[in-house]
């Protein structure tokens, strides 16, 4: 269990992460999902005590990371597949992590054979691929078999035998009891791995909810009508509280109100439907529209968004959403 | 978590990696060739100098000159022990395995002042050696390993070398960069070497307080008037070494990694 409390890191002028607080429970996995630049990298290197942070804490089990008395046996994390010194052979590398820890040779072996790179603990990780520093550096996490595991964007850069590689394991690691954090700045990634999310825009906490809660309360359902009576029926919507907007040709894009009711209203007064049809919003929508505006370079209007602009960015992305 | 644990973790970073041990070799490798050409000097020195200057003679001081120079190899190898962290990006990796930094820091430098103290009497021993041979190849007075004094300013290169292995390492921690911390400690090292271009008064307060000049005083085998006794000078490089490594231990457990 990882308890973070109004984490805040400034740095100069720069507000990396703003009053950060969440829970990653055990037996889960989480997502942490934002775009670039939205703090997630910073929380995990306070969780770990690499950074200070200006005010708050990140806890584990109750206890700073620094004041754990063998880490490694209970916090297992990759934040920078490529941190490893180039000439220093992979089994070293992990020999020299596990010592530090009291933790023996037979670990390291073991480790190289989950992580399948067995056969390479004698060579240079100088030459090796992207996928086999991943791995590398996920044997490293898991040298001291935590309960607590920390992936900064594992499957980063890696092809799609490694992303699946990567899918299976944190769900068995999640599915054996353990804490399981996960960044990703793909919500399609999150969506096929994660149990529950954590959502950052601008260091701030922007959603905390279950994967399918999230799809819900972030994406609101879009009605698709086509009916010769568009007119009357949108008046007799907009009457119900319906939001009503012309799609192309004889289409109604209606929102605010279920399917269902929009089919009762026609009904009640005779007026003839072509097609119904509810619209969910993909994940991929949900999530833009929830951190639509937070991304620290967005491609369009680049200044940086006071959180009440933020707002009215997501508000105004909701509609044109719904327009599509 | 011991301290022992984190001495072996340190130990295997420390031999695995090229670098530091190339230097180390280079180390080795310099102070038997400056050895030889400081012999060759002096002894060219002594057959044109007056009487008065053949007098004041003394073939020891010829004989550990190259530790000084090769004392530059010797912090690098410290500087590098850190600095190799930093530019590979393992340095946050080593932090999350060892959150105490000061324990982490305390394992980087003692493994790095066994080492160097170590490797320290064999080069004095190399350059002892061969600059006297030099010398006496040329019929100019030499000293030998049995002559009194001797043994123990071979001895005494241990704690040079090893102080300023650790030099090294409190730079390295300091600067975090390979190229900026062992320029800078290269410079600072050979200052005493250049006093002359300094006030007289200031040169003379460099030669003798300056640590690397201090500490050197080690490889005096007859301390004449000039200069601090041996074990005061070394004192001196000591206390330095001690107050870097001190504010280089503050600055890593402040500092974001």
């Amino acid at each position: 269990m990882i308890e973070i409390r109004g984490l805040t890191k400034r740095y100069g002028d720069v507000t990396a992460v703003d009053g950060l607080s969440f829970d990653v429970r055990p037996g889960v996995v989480t997502g942490f999902l934002g775009p670039n630049g939205a703090g997630k990298t910073s929380t995990m290197r306070m969780i770990l005590g690499l950074d200070r942070p200006t005010s708050g804490s990140a806890t584990i089990g109750g206890r700073r990371y620094a004041d754990l008395p063998t880490p490694l046996r209970e916090v297992g994390a990759l934040l920078d597949a490529h941190a490893v010194h180039p000439y220093r052979s992979a089994g070293k590398h992990l020999l020299a992590l596990a010592r530090g820890n009291g933790i023996g040779r037979r670990r390291v072996d073991e480790v190289l054979g989950l992580v399948g790179l067995a056969d390479v603990a004698g060579r240079r990780p100088g030459g090796f691929s992207l996928g086999m520093k991943q791995r590398l550096g996920i044997a490293a996490a898991l040298l001291g078999d935590p309960g607590v595991v920390l992936l900064d964007e594992p499957v980063n850069g890696l092809d799609p035998e490694g992303i699946r590689w990567i899918r299976s394991l944190t769900r068995d690691l999640a599915s054996e009891g353990r804490t399981v954090l996960l960044s990703s700045h793909l919500m399609s990634e999150m969506a096929l791995t994660a149990d529950h999310l954590v959502v950052v825009g601008r260091g701030r906490l922007l959603a905390d909810t279950g994967l399918d809660a999230f799809v819900r309360s972030a994406a609101r359902e879009t009605v698709v009508v086509r009916t010769p009576g568009a007119r009357p029926l949108a008046a007799l919507l907009e009457e119900a509280g319906a939001t009503v907007r012309p799609g192309a040709g004889d289409e109604l894009l209606v929102t605010g109100v279920s399917g269902a009711t929009v089919g009762d209203v026609a009904g009640a007064h005779g007026i003839v439907l072509h097609e119904l049809t509810p619209q969910r919003a993909s994940l991929e929508e949900a999530y833009l529209e929830l951190t639509g505006g937070s991304a620290d370079f967005a491609s369009a209007g680049a200044r940086p968004a006071t959180p009440a602009e933020t707002q009215a960015t997501t508000a105004s992305m909701t509609t044109s959403g719904a327009a599509r | 978590m011991t301290a022992y644990d984190v001495l072996r973790s340190e130990w295997g970073k420390f031999h695995s990696i090229r670098a530091t041990l190339g230097c180390l070799a280079g180390a080795l490798a310099a102070t038997a060739a400056y050895g030889y050409l400081f012999g060759l000097a002096d002894a060219r020195r002594y057959l044109a100098g007056s009487a008065a200057d053949r007098a004041a003679f003394d073939p020891t001081d010829t004989g550990f000159r190259a530790l000084v120079l090769a004392g530059v190899l010797v912090s690098a190898v410290g500087v590098l022990a850190v600095t190799s962290e930093y530019a590979s990006g393992t340095m946050p990796v080593s932090v999350a395995a060892v959150p105490r930094r000061g324990l982490l820091l305390g394992g980087k430098a003692a493994v790095v002042a066994v080492v160097t103290l170590v490797a320290g009497p064999p080069m004095a021993l190399v350059s002892f050696t061969l600059s006297q041979l030099s010398l006496a190849a040329r019929n100019v007075p030499s000293a030998g390993l049995g002559d009194p004094g001797v043994l123990g300013a071979v001895a005494g290169a241990g704690l040079f070398t090893g102080l300023v292995g650790l030099y090294g390492v409190a730079l390295g921690f300091l600067l975090r960069r390979s190229a900026g911390a062992v320029s800078l400690g290269t410079f600072l090292l050979i200052l005493p070497g250049m006093a002359s271009l300094f006030p007289d008064a200031m040169a003379e307060w460099i030669v003798v307080w300056w640590p690397s000049a201090a500490g050197a005083r080690v490889f005096a085998v007859h301390p004449g008037s000039g200069g601090l006794a041996p074990l005061v000078g070394i004192g001196v490089l000591a206390a330095t070494v001690l107050a870097l490594l001190c504010v280089a231990a503050a600055v890593f457990r402040a500092r974001d990694v």
